[in-house]
């Protein structure tokens, strides 16, 4: 097995000088600064030689005392050994710029257009940087920036403009007033580059082709998202997604909240699995406090953090069946009415429905109800003999079968380099779960599987999510036998002040695999909180899926990655 | 115009019938007149009330979910609370809706597409606000990207507050503003 003081010293000898205060947190953690001119050999040279085959990210930090930018690039493994690599890679703030990845890994466009995008950092060699987040007349006041000036924001009390259009259509926006052009928040001279209505159109190559836009407004997805396909008649030539149209800026917001605070937010990011979210947070926040969590506190994460994926799962199935059977509401009907019983179960812990904030540092909020157990022994089974109906159901129907084998084909391989994540990485046989890659709480004292599926269609994808339930349901029981008496919470107070540090934690989101990157510099906020999310990385895998399909398979395919573009956009 | 310039009928009876009134008005203003003046007769008349009767007990909402509320807003449209007791199905299309749900934060990048899924529906028409976020932006009020003054784009009826709301109050203020259709005195001002 392969640990994280191997890898420095083999990156050391293969780059000798390039490699600057590395430093070994755990034998699953690498934190290293590298030469801006060897990152691109670097990279490579993890991903040819030590099986570093997956790029789980980059995020971008502004160190305006140093009046330096960083990019941090996120490199993992997909099962080969439990080294997580956090490559820094630093850049005068004058004219930043850094070599791009996406000639290496397919999966840097989107983390490095939005770097570029929120802290104006250019990429080198990167074909197309356009806005992926933002509007465009959010561009080129680099929002992220510590220096940024329109936050808090300016806009209250204004009104949008409606400007008729050459085309017939009426566009609404909001121009800046003079407070903001004296405050400096309008930028001088924005970066050009065409409009996706433009880059898009730009594809049509012949008269038989035509754009057809699903979406931003969807009936059966909990967010907007734009997904326009170039259709040539009943084949999909091409895809093209444009996200951010619920960006909040949370990861802003969190900088300029306390620690407890940040909390809350973490709950909005994804509303569908808001404890993974939360306890995400917290495990990164306690890696810099250094905190030990109380057993009992660690068994009560898991039970709510496995009920949570209990009801994501069964609410992003229900979407999905609503999505491919059109009118009918009938499926979509038996899976709320089953998700009820567990949002029951968790409201009875954690007080409210959707948005917990349950999960504290070094604990959690308050103690498991006396009847809990109780309840647990008659709404797991029925949820239990559910399920196995709902399998049962599926695998009989001529007609699902007919709709959902071999469509949305995804090969291991191609999973695995696109940085696809979750169940439906694990659909194309992929077993990469973080509940086994990078234990925390009591997971690796517990037994289970991981569900992996066969072929990476559709149907697969399903019933990974299906079964994916049943083993929660294992999980918990065995939690509900094992849990221990004694506190919740640590015995010494949190103090409100974290010690500078910084630390990467990664949980497994419903959706995948979830890491927050948290700095802190010793105060009573985070210096930077970046999330990498779990959708972020299966959205961006649509378009290349979507190639070659028939238009009535494009809905079954987008729909089977149980999405949640809250999280995408952040 | 007399009735005697469109139906051949004696003059007598014409002058006869110039005489007589419906509602207060010329009987003939009324027979050959426009949608316009149809809606201000109904306007005048008792008839208004079974109108909004039927209004208020079909108010059909546009299942557009934004945000945190609207997961709520599923299980509001779904078996376990079932807004389809009062009336109020989840559509999946501007076009097919009454009521648009606002069930989340609006930031600058949807506020076009918001405005224009509200232009598309047919009126009458009404808004209900839900969550913080829609209210007054809630918890990201101060961001860069979300709208704060939705009451200022939209005419919005009814409000209810929370972080998410539950689908109990999500029946609460549907039923509110069906009092306030019941009542006229919602913000459009229909009849």
């Amino acid at each position: 097995m392969t640990t994280a003081s191997e890898v420095l010293s083999s990156l050391q000898s293969a780059f000798p000088g390039a490699i600057k205060d590395p430093r070994v947190e755990s034998d699953a953690r690498l934190w290293a600064t590298v030469d801006p001119k060897r990152i691109y050999d670097v990279c490579k040279y993890l991903t040819d030689k030590l099986n570093f085959d997956h790029y789980s990210g980059s995020a971008g930090v502004d160190w305006i005392a140093n009046n330096e930018m960083e990019v941090v690039e996120i490199m993992a493994s997909h099962g080969a050994h439990p080294v997580v690599a956090m490559l820094k890679v630093r850049t005068p703030r004058d004219n930043p710029s850094i070599k791009s990845l996406t000639g290496l890994y397919w999966n840097a466009d989107w983390y490095e257009r939005e770097i570029w995008e929120m802290f104006g950092i250019n990429f080198e060699n990167h074909s197309g940087l356009y806005p992926l987040l933002l509007s465009d007349e959010l561009m080129g006041v680099w929002p992220w920036r510590k220096d940024f000036k329109g936050y808090p924001d300016l806009t209250t009390g204004q009104r949008a403009v409606a400007l008729p259009t050459a085309n017939g259509y009426t566009e609404f926006r909001i121009p800046p007033t003079p407070a903001e052009i004296e405050a400096g928040t309008v930028p001088k001279e924005r970066p050009k580059y065409p409009s996706f209505r433009e880059r898009e159109e730009a594809e049509i190559k012949s008269d038989s082709e035509m754009i057809m836009h699903l979406g931003p407004q969807h009936a059966m997805v909990p967010g907007p998202f734009l997904l326009d396909i170039l259709v040539e008649g009943e084949r999909v030539r091409k895809g093209f997604l444009d996200v951010g149209y619920i960006h909040k800026g949370i990861e802003k917001i969190m900088e300029n909240r306390t620690w407890l605070q940040g909390i809350t937010y973490t709950d909005r990011m994804c509303y569908v699995a808001s404890l993974s979210n939360n306890e995400c947070y917290c495990g990164a926040v306690e890696k810099i406090l250094g905190l030990e969590v109380p057993e009992r506190a660690q068994y009560i994460r898991v039970i709510v953090e496995e009920l949570s994926r209990i009801q994501s799962h069964l609410i992003g199935t229900g979407e999905f069946l609503t999505l491919i059977a059109g009118v009918g509401y009938a499926p979509w009907q038996y899976m709320i009415i089953d998700r009820e019983h567990v949002i029951s179960l968790i409201e009875s812990v954690t007080g409210a429905r959707l948005t917990h904030s349950f999960v504290r540092f070094g604990g959690v909020r308050n103690d498991l109800p006396d009847d809990f157990a109780e309840k647990c022994k008659i709404t797991l089974p029925y949820i239990k003999s559910r399920i196995n109906e709902f399998i049962e159901l599926f695998a009989q129907d001529p007609i699902y079968d007919l709709r959902m084998k071999d469509v949305g084909v995804l090969p291991a391989e191609t999973a695995k380099e696109v940085g696809i994540a979750g169940p439906a990485l694990r659909a194309s046989g992929v077993s990469y779960d973080m509940r086994v890659e990078d234990p925390i709480l009591v997971y690796p004292d517990l037994d289970f599987k991981v569900i992996t599926g066969t072929k990476g269609d559709c149907a697969d994808r399903i019933d990974v999510r299906l079964r994916e339930i049943l083993e929660s349901i294992y999980i918990i029981e065995q939690c509900l036998d094992r849990i221990p008496s004694g506190p919740i919470k640590p015995e010494a107070k949190v103090p409100k002040k974290v010690p500078a540090g910084e630390a990467y934690y990664r949980v497994e989101d419903p959706r995948g695999e979830m890491g927050m990157y948290v700095i802190s510099d010793g105060g009573d906020k985070p210096y930077r909180v970046k999330v990498r999310g779990p959708f972020y990385a299966t959205l961006q895998t649509l378009p290349p899926l979507l190639e070659g399909v028939y238009v009535a398979d494009v809905v079954a395919i987008a729909g089977s990655m149980d999405g949640c573009p809250s999280e995408a956009d952040r | 115009m007399g009735i005697s310039d469109v139906i051949p009928v004696p003059v007598a009876i014409d002058e006869e019938l110039e005489k007589w009134t419906i509602f207060g008005q010329p009987v003939a203003d009324v027979w050959f007149t426009t949608t316009e003046k149809i809606h201000q007769i109904i306007e005048m008349g008792p008839i208004k009330n079974i109108f909004n009767w039927g209004r208020k007990n079909s108010v059909y909402f546009l299942m557009q979910p934004m945000g945190c509320c609207g997961v709520e807003m599923f299980v509001f449209g779904a078996a376990p609370y079932d807004s389809d007791r009062f009336g109020c199905i989840p559509r999946n299309t501007p076009r097919q809706t009454d009521v648009m749900i606002m069930s989340g934060y609006i930031t600058r990048k949807y506020l076009p597409v918001f405005k224009n899924l509200w232009e598309q529906m047919p009126e009458p028409k009404w808004c209900i606000a839900i969550g913080e976020c829609a209210i007054s932006g809630g918890p990201f009020y101060d961001s860069y990207n979300i709208i704060q003054n939705t009451a200022d784009y939209f005419p919005i009826d009814v409000f209810i507050p929370g972080c998410p709301p539950r689908p109990e109050q999500f029946l609460e203020g549907l039923m509110q503003l069906q009092e306030k259709i019941k009542q006229r005195k919602d913000k459009r001002g229909y009849y």
